[in-house]
């Protein structure tokens, strides 16, 4: 009973904290438009941005008044490195093709994804048949986008 | 029917095989995210342009055609729309899948799509004059109330919470505001950063907002992405259209939708589908079912959507206005082919006009097989690939396909961060898809608002301007509605109670 009053009091927390949050955004957007000398410029942010404060402040307030048990899609055995991995991984990616190009950081993130989304072992026929694939995959993404739409792909400053 | 004879002009192999081949190009292009139905026009117009103007013209309307049902591949299966038009129907599409019933709902969406494509050729055909109108009596004022009913609209649909559903959708607006200002062109919330100067495209964040959350979940657990079910199952084409049969006054009323508000410049088959998706849910004998995966959540989606194609015509090849961004591109490529769009085009080039009208009907009829077919093998590529290759692909796909939006590697990085916090959002009950039409509309929202405002300032009637006007009473009327429903509906519903009871 105890962790179930918890429960929801940390929901209403977190609900009350992420509108406090949006309400944070909202005045600096607010704060912004201040250096703005054309009323076109920021007559509709503003117009948006109280709205967004008002809304928020009516959702801490409806939630001070009903508080309520939200559940959140949570999972018990998801992995939390697997999920940051990720995204650094695609980031880094990014950041590299400046230098590098689309392809080779592409092949990398490709393959270090891979690495990430196995949960299956790497049997022989794995090892020797993933690589492969996605080497295919990356280069006819590739040849595809730069080749036959016409798409500029980076080159990267160290290949120049 | 007008123009009969110019049905056989359209039925020559050649157009049949430029009809099928920009369905199939059209469809494949939609599918992937990040390549949009105005994107797949523009990519393949410069082929059209050696070729005869009806001819031209039968290819750039399958492409579209094909694109915009091709954007509901990745609804249903990755929870990615494809493309705008098919934000909803990741609502019941994806819902759908995960029961291990994506097959059925790419088969339903494939019909649905039929269907709303050869009603919004039949307005087309025999109504464009008239209804051109329609788009002429839209001003800025109504633009701007039209953005908001679109934004009330999803927010309203935000399962648990209208309020987030509501921020959310301010979120979005703001977030369509970073950048260079539509009207003023002035450098707005940048922070500093040459990274934000572009502004946020609306497709990168659509990509990111509904992707890139999907991957992080996928990446987490080793539970398969959607359940599979061994047994050979065929396209399920006859389930399909029985469902679709039970369906057909919502199918029709959607593919009417889809039509008019096609027939808006500006607005879409994002809103269309919207609209058409909540009058479905409002009058369906299984409301309570939506969201969870009801089919006719898919068939109203894609129903409008694809009838925008037609709806978007109409202002396009009458007014010279484009109904829809794809339009724009196919009314540039009109030009070229040296044919000037006005009121008299229906009978000074009536060859040309009908003839394309049927290649439409034409295409739209092909969409079936290819549709069938080709959502089939997406499917059983999705349910078979192992995790371990999925996921590369779509993050590779999502990373080359923002790329391509504006040729920048800034656009990946605010894909990627949209994305994290997209994940975060949602977990406090935030979806995504009051953002992202926030972002859509936010640039039409905000010219009509401006524009408005500085009628409404300089006449001295600013209330006048905003809530005088009919149609804007209209809207705002619909507004109201589709916010309070839910609470009209309970309070009827209560006295209805009541008076049983007293009975």
């Amino acid at each position: 009973m105890v962790t179930s009053q918890n429960d929801s009091l940390q929901r209403d927390t977190a609900t009350v904290g992420m509108a406090c949050l949006f309400i944070l955004v909202a005045v600096v957007f607010l704060w912004d438009t201040t250096r703005m000398l054309d009323s076109d410029s920021y007559v509709f942010p503003r117009a948006v941005a109280i709205a967004m404060i008002i809304l928020s402040l009516t959702l801490i307030v409806w939630n001070l008044v009903k508080p309520r048990l939200e559940v959140g899609a949570t999972s018990t055995h998801a992995s939390t490195i697997r999920r940051v991995a990720l995204v650094a991984t695609m980031l880094a990616g990014c950041l590299a093709m400046p230098w590098l190009g689309f392809l080779i950081p592409g092949i990398i993130t490709f393959f270090i994804l891979m690495f990430i989304a196995m949960y299956d072992e790497w049997s022989r026929k794995r090892k020797i048949l993933y690589p492969l694939i996605a080497v295919v995959i990356v280069v006819g993404f590739y040849t595809l986008f730069g080749n036959i739409l016409q798409v500029p792909l980076p080159v990267g400053t160290l290949f120049e | 029917m007008p123009g009969i004879e110019y049905l056989f002009a359209a039925l020559t192999p050649l157009n049949i095989l430029l009809a099928l081949g920009g369905v199939i190009a059209g469809t494949v292009i939609g599918s992937l995210p990040g390549l949009t139905a105005t994107m797949a026009v523009a990519v393949l117009v410069p082929i059209t342009f050696s070729m005869e103007p009806t001819s031209a013209l039968i290819m750039m309307g399958a492409i579209y055609t094909g694109a915009i049902y091709g954007g509901a591949y990745s609804a249903i299966l990755l929870n990615t729309p494809g493309t705008p038009s098919a934000i909803a129907t990741t609502f019941d599409g994806f819902p759908l899948a995960k029961k291990g019933q994506g097959d059925l709902a790419i088969s339903i969406a494939c019909i649905a799509s039929v269907t709303g494509g050869l009603v919004g050729a039949t307005f087309l055909l025999l109504l464009a004059p008239p209804l051109a109108e329609i788009a002429l009596a839209f001003g800025p004022v109504e633009y701007f109330w039209l953005a908001i009913f679109g934004l009330t609209l999803i927010s309203a649909l935000s399962e648990g919470n209208l309020l987030k559903g509501l921020i959310g959708a301010c979120f979005g607006l703001l977030l369509a505001c970073v950048g260079i200002a539509e009207i003023s062109a002035d450098v707005r919330f940048i922070f500093g950063s040459q990274v934000l100067l572009g502004g946020i495209e609306t497709v990168t964040a659509l990509i990111g907002l509904y992707c890139i959350p999907v991957l992080i979940d996928l990446v987490a657990t080793p539970d398969r992405h959607l359940k599979v079910d061994h047994k050979p199952r065929g396209f399920r084409f006859l389930e399909a259209l029985a469902i679709s049969w039970k369906a057909k006054f919502s199918l029709l009323r959607s593919s009417v939708i889809g039509t008019l508000v096609g027939i808006l410049p500006g607005a879409g088959g994002s809103i269309a589908g919207l609209v058409a998706y909540t009058e479905a849910r409002r009058t369906s004998k299984n409301s309570h079912n939506f969201g969870k995966g009801e089919p006719e959540g898919v068939l109203a989606t894609e129903s409008a959507n694809n009838a925008t194609v037609g709806g978007g015509f109409i202002p396009t090849l009458v007014l010279g206005i484009p109904g829809t961004p794809p339009d724009a591109v196919i009314l540039g490529a009109l030009l070229i082919q040296g044919i000037r769009t006005g009121p008299s085009l229906f009978t000074e080039k009536a060859s040309i006009v009908f003839t394309f009208i049927y290649g439409l009907y034409l295409a739209t009829f092909l969409m079936l097989p290819v549709g069938l077919v080709i959502g089939r093998y997406a499917y059983q590529t999705i349910i078979t690939v192992p995790k371990a290759l999925l996921v590369p692909t779509v993050a590779f796909m999502t990373m080359i396909g923002t790329y391509a939006i504006r040729n920048s590697i800034s656009d990946v990085i605010i894909m990627i961060v949209l994305g994290v916090i997209g994940w975060i959002l949602n977990r406090f009950g935030y979806s995504p898809s009051p953002i992202v039409l926030g972002l859509i509309l936010g640039r039409i929202a905000e010219q009509g608002f401006v524009q408005a405002w500085t009628i409404g300032s300089a006449t001295g009637e600013l209330g006048k301007m905003f809530f005088g006007r009919p149609i804007s009473l209209m809207i705002i009327a619909f507004i109201l509605l589709s916010l309070f429903y839910p609470l009209i509906r309970s309070r009827f519903g209560r006295v209805k109670g009541e008076v049983s009871h007293g009975d």
